[in-house]
């Protein structure tokens, strides 16, 4: 665990392990344990997939002292997670249509379209975290097949339900909105629902199946506010 | 009642903004310039963190139809109520009927109107503040309608040593990816004069470039006043309405002081970086 002051009152945690779903986990044990030791002391409390990032009431508390009893935590209490997971069925179209950047992804890694379709539908992947965007999950980890860098000049315009792919991890936009992953596919389901007491269906420790549709049926699904389909593990 | 006759440029309501929701990638939003917006509300004796109207450089112009006290400040619109020019950073009485043209700034970029009460919109994720996809409205049309609630108790203001000024020094502290740039980035980035780009409430972009190709790092939580370098070389400011999280490395932190600063500079304005020790 790495400490960094942000700023007065932002302090950053991140870890330097290898990515997987063992580390999503002690992250989130990790800021549910702060959270609990801390509540009060805590604006934002933001989980990523290496990092969290605590804003706090610098009425209550100093970044000092919330080093310190950050530092005080028992790693073995921590690394237990008796969370249950959940996996989210989440349908996706890639009809070229949708999937801008596809083309471009077959060529820089050599590989057909469908091959890119059938290795992104091959894994169930971990929701490493949530932000850039109300519903905003960051997936992985991809095949190495599909690794690539985010694009060189972000696009102002992606559409919403987008699919993309940057580094190795996949991800799905909520709404329209500039961003810098490559696109290869666009789901019609609602992400982020303000009428819902819960407005995220999906946190991060829970893991997504993508099922491929087709244009017709995206666009039947389309105007329709549907929860993905729930398996629990 | 107020009614919008004109809309202006990008008008929103504001208050301090919404928080403990950034874990979901809810933004903060709130007032772009901070300071200016709680100032107006302090004159007129409103609690700090009321909500109030954002104007950017083309203001809106409104009807009122029950008397009340305002407030403008942050930049000078050359505001008018009927007829009349007002004057800022003072409260204002205004009489049902009366009409007030905020007009248009040529130095800086926002200007806050406070209502002596509270201007009723929907409080969704403990915030009144617009932003798309939380708030119904994005931003204020014309025939928009608010209600407010009048308060006519004395306003115990006697006078407030503020006048608006732009500031081209940005304050800053080093970020977690400070050491990704090489001793010829650091330098110019430290010590060339920069000007503003495109801009909204979400983020400021430098129109000049740094030459080190960095990578992109895994994605991290982000606050306003972040400053990404993407591969490109491109330097983004992030402001209220950020993103919570973003992949680009964060070379720099601006203090909040800079942050209200930033919010009132617009294209082409010149600025500088100055580093602090935190």
């Amino acid at each position: 665990m790495e400490f960094f002051n942000l700023n007065e009152n932002s302090l950053l945690i991140t870890w330097n392990s290898e990515i997987n779903s063992s580390l999503t986990r002690l992250i989130s044990s990790y800021k549910a344990e702060i959270l609990s030791i801390c509540k009060n002391d805590i604006q934002d409390c933001v989980q990523s997939i290496s990092s969290i990032l605590i804003i706090i009431d610098l009425n209550r508390i100093s970044i000092s002292e919330i080093v310190e009893k950050i530092k005080m935590i028992d790693y073995k209490k921590v690394n237990k997670n008796d969370r249950i997971k959940k996996v989210w069925e989440i349908p996706v179209c890639y009809d070229l249509e949708y999937a801008t950047d596809i083309n471009l992804i077959s060529d820089k890694n050599n590989i057909s379209v469908r091959e890119i379709i059938d290795t992104h539908l091959s894994k169930t992947y971990d929701v490493l975290s949530m932000g850039f965007l109300p519903g905003f999950m960051y997936l992985g980890k991809t095949d190495k097949k599909l690794y690539c860098e985010r694009k060189e000049k972000p696009s102002f315009k992606i559409r919403k339900g987008s699919i993309g792919l940057a580094l190795d991890q996949t991800c799905i936009y909520p709404r329209q909105s500039p961003g810098g992953w490559n696109i290869i596919g666009v789901t019609p389901i609602e992400l982020f629902n303000i009428n819902s007491k819960n407005p995220c269906f999906s946190r991060p420790g829970d893991k997504i199946q993508f099922v491929e549709i087709s244009k017709s049926e995206y666009k039947s699904f389309k105007n329709r506010l549907d929860k993905p389909k729930l398996k629990e593990l | 009642m107020i009614k919008f006759i004109a809309k202006g440029l990008y008008t929103t309501i504001q208050d301090e903004g919404r928080f403990g929701y950034r874990d979901i990638g809810v933004p903060y939003s709130g007032y772009m310039d901070k300071e200016n917006a709680q100032i107006a509300n302090l004159i007129l004796d409103n609690p700090l963190n009321n909500s109030l109207i954002e104007a950017t450089l083309i203001g809106p112009t409104i009807k009122f139809d029950k008397s009340a006290f305002i407030c403008i400040t942050g930049a000078d619109f050359n505001p008018m109520l009927n007829d009349d020019k007002i004057s800022l950073y003072t409260p204002i009485k205004v009489n049902k009927g009366d009409i007030l043209k905020i007009n248009n700034s040529s130095v800086g970029s926002r200007c806050y109107i406070s209502i002596k009460g509270n201007i009723n919109s929907d409080v969704i994720l403990g915030s009144k503040s617009f932003y798309s996809q939380i708030t119904k409205s994005i931003v204020i049309e014309k025939g928009d309608e608010f209600n407010f609630k009048v308060n006519n108790d004395e306003i115990t203001y006697k006078y407030i040593h503020k006048k608006f000024k732009l500031d081209s020094i940005v304050e800053v502290l080093k970020g977690p990816e400070f050491e990704c740039l090489s001793k010829e980035s650091i330098d110019t980035l430290l010590n060339q004069e920069f000007s503003i780009g495109i801009n909204n409430r979400m983020a400021y972009y430098l129109n000049e470039k740094i030459k080190d190709r960095v990578n992109s790092i895994i994605s991290s939580g982000v606050i306003p006043g972040t400053v990404q370098l993407t591969p490109s070389g491109q330097i983004i400011i992030l402001h209220r309405d950020c993103q919570t999280t973003g992949g680009y490395p964060r070379i720099l932190q601006l203090n909040e002081k800079s942050l209200n600063n930033l919010a009132q500079l617009r294209t082409g304005d010149k600025m500088f970086f100055k580093l602090l020790d935190l």
